[in-house]
């Protein structure tokens, strides 16, 4: 299994708030191979972005084990997951999270800093990254000077500009119109298919869902194929991959 | 990756101009106060210790002992300096050229001097041709008197600017024509060999005439020296090699004359030994306790103008948790974060120390140009302040800092 970039096995997240205590993940088991495109779906609450910010590294699980592009992330101090997200991981949030006061170009040079890349190379790169979404006529713009789609780009340049493993998008159209939804998600398609990135959305959209390879679908912090069906009308075999509907015999 | 840093702080610093201005304010105070105040202090040390040069600090005073003191015997003449005392020292001098210069008496004695039909009141003292070596005094016109003169006591006198001006007039020309001029002084008609510079001040020589102590003891007293121990004399002064030596030439001095007039064991010395080092010891002691005084309120006020960095810097820390988050989940590390804040406050500090200093350096050169004290700015004050300044950035700054860095990333991008 070498090719998986994410092995999650049996990955529980327990938020323990005194008396209310939520499970978030259940017992989670789930593998995402190299070059592949997952949607993650599921109700409000399911559990979705929990489940991306530890495959994200931003939290992590109360029981189970996680392996990213084969390296044990439990045995990583703080230091060396900061290490990871820099190099391995690119995020892009439903609002953007870019830092106002930095131009485009600032922005997307961010993850290079920490990287402690050269001045020079920072710009040149985070230039080009730019240029590949589309933006090479708004580097020197700042956030509030952009539209929410432009924002997004700005974001998914930033997430790209280390060659992240993975990209990881919660709810990347969730702010934008449909329309401008939909280029971001070709962005997205385009660079599985062009540069073999893996990319795993988090999808409130049956639509977007629809697009990807796979789906992984979440119900009260278990997996749960059946509830795909029952929320957005969305089949899948048993490998979770999406069929298109089979017409009703009339 | 530091460059990096400065750049973020400038940029944070700049989105809030003001309230950057407002955190650097006690700063500000204690800088300015520290190195106006040091700059100034040592300025004024700086006088005080030339006046003393001047009238000498490589000089030991010995005066006559005080008869009321406490402990003092019972005895005719108590504590009066005598020719007796006056040639042991002398003795004492020869055999310890290392440490002493010169010796040179102060014999007192209060006159009316005329000149024609003019007659003032003044003071003669009678001492020796290396009076100029102890005492400060620069002559205007003529000279002083030779160690010819003076083993000769030869009716000759050197006399302060005032006593020669109520004699021979005000100014400058005046004051000239008197050398060469004779005055009469108990009955002894006196040849003025110069004029002293007039000094001001109650310790100058302006109101005094200066005679060979022979010319003074013999002549002008007459036979008032006192039986077996000769003339009394208001003081005996002695030169120094260095300033260094002072504490040994002391203990010679007491040994010396303790012995010369018979001081028993265990009663107190009847004798005065008055070194101006003391003096400038006691003057530079209060000007330093000052100084260090007003140094401790800049201090403090640095140390308020810390807690202020600190009080922001805990305020940007949450009002920048989602930006700390942000930055994180792109590969910030904790030190990252720490150090970004770190540097932060370190630059308020110090931009805040730099504008103090400023305003500093345009009071001090003010204040130098106005009293005409040439170049007093304190370099090391500068940097003293420099440091502290930093020092306090980063010592305030860093527990926000460290507060920002332990964040945990999930945490801090969930905040709202
Ligand atoms: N830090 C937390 N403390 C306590 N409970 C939490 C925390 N984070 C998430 N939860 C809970 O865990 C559950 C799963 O939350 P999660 O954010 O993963 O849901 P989601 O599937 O992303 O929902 P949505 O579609 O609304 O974004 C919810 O019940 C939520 O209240
Ligand atoms: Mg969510």
């Amino acid at each position: 299994m070498s090719t998986d970039v994410v092995a999650i096995h049996h990955v529980s997240k327990i938020f323990d708030g005194g008396d209310n205590r939520v499970v978030a993940l259940d017992n989670v088991s789930l593998t995402i191979a190299k070059g592949e495109m997952v949607g993650i779906m599921g109700p409000s609450g399911s559990g979705k972005s929990t489940l991306m910010t530890i495959i994200g590294l931003l939290d992590v699980p109360t029981s189970g084990t996680y392996l990213l592009d084969g390296i044990e992330t439990s045995g990583l101090d703080r230091t060396a997951q900061a290490g990871v997200r820099n190099q391995k991981l690119g995020f892009i949030f439903q609002n953007f999270n870019l830092l106002p006061r930095l131009t485009a170009l600032q922005n997307v040079a961010l993850p290079m800093v920490y990287a402690r890349v050269g001045m020079g190379e920072r710009e040149a790169r985070a230039k080009a990254a730019l240029e590949a979404v589309g933006l090479g006529n708004r580097l020197n713009n700042r956030p509030n000077e952009l539209s929410g789609g432009q924002k997004q780009r700005v974001a998914i340049a930033r997430a790209l500009v280390n060659n992240p493993a993975i990209l990881l998008a919660d709810e990347p159209t969730g702010a934008l119109d449909s329309r401008t939804g939909h280029e971001i998600m070709a962005l997205f398609r385009q660079l599985n298919r062009e540069q073999g990135i893996t990319v795993v959305v988090v999808t409130h959209d049956a639509e977007v869902g629809k697009q990807m390879d796979r789906i992984v679908s979440l119900r009260d912090g278990q997996l749960n194929m059946d509830a795909l069906h029952e929320y957005y009308g969305i089949n899948t075999d048993a490998l979770g991959r999406v069929v298109t509907e089979v017409p009703h015999v009339g | 990756m530091w460059g990096e840093q400065l750049r973020m702080a400038w940029q944070s610093l700049r989105a809030n101009t003001f309230r950057s201005l407002l955190t650097m304010l006690g700063i500000i105070i204690g800088s300015s106060t520290l190195v106006s105040v040091l700059s100034l202090g040592n300025a004024l040390q700086g006088q005080v210790f030339e006046r003393f040069i001047d009238l000498g600090t490589r000089r030991v005073a010995i005066l006559p002992g005080d008869p009321d003191a406490n402990g003092a015997r019972v005895s005719s003449g108590y504590g009066l300096l005598s020719i007796k005392d006056f040639n042991a020292l002398d003795k004492m001098v020869t055999t310890h050229p290392d440490i002493f210069r010169t010796i040179v008496p102060e014999v007192a004695i209060k006159v009316r001097a005329r000149s024609g039909t003019v007659e003032v009141d003044s003071l003669v003292v009678g001492t020796g041709a290396d009076y100029q070596k102890v005492q400060s005094v620069p002559l205007e016109a003529g000279r002083f008197f030779t160690l010819e003169e003076e083993l000769d006591s030869d009716r000759v006198a050197v006399l302060g600017s005032l006593v020669t001006e109520d004699l021979f007039g005000k100014g400058v020309e005046n004051r000239a024509k008197a050398v060469g001029q004779t005055i009469i002084i108990n009955g002894q008609s006196i040849k003025i060999l110069g004029v002293i510079k007039g000094a001001g001040g109650p310790f100058s020589s302006d109101q005094r005439i200066l005679v060979p102590s022979g010319t003074a003891r013999l002549r002008i007293a007459g036979n008032q020296d006192l039986p077996g121990r000769g003339l009394k004399m208001s003081s005996i002064l002695l030169g120094l090699r260095t300033e260094g030596v002072v504490t040994k030439a002391e203990a010679l001095i007491t040994a010396t004359l303790r012995d010369a007039r018979n001081v028993p064991v265990g009663a107190i010395d009847d004798f005065k030994i008055n070194s101006p080092t003391q003096a400038l010891g006691i003057l530079n002691g209060i000007n330093s306790a000052i100084t260090g005084f007003i140094a401790v309120v800049a201090g403090i006020s640095l140390v308020v103008g810390g807690i202020g960095i600190m009080n922001i810097m805990l305020v940007a820390v949450t009002e920048r948790t989602r930006e700390i988050g942000v930055r994180k989940a792109l590969g910030a590390t904790d030190r990252d974060v720490l150090g970004q804040f770190v540097i932060e406050a370190a630059t308020i500090s110090l931009i805040g120390s730099f504008i103090g200093i400023g305003f500093a350096v345009a009071l001090v050169l003010g204040i130098a140009s106005a009293a005409g004290l040439g170049m007093i700015l304190s370099i090391p004050a500068v940097i003293i302040s420099l440091i502290f300044a930093l020092g306090i950035g980063i010592g305030f700054g860093y527990y926000p800092a460290k507060r920002a860095a332990l964040l945990l990333p999930i945490e801090a991008l969930r905040y709202e």
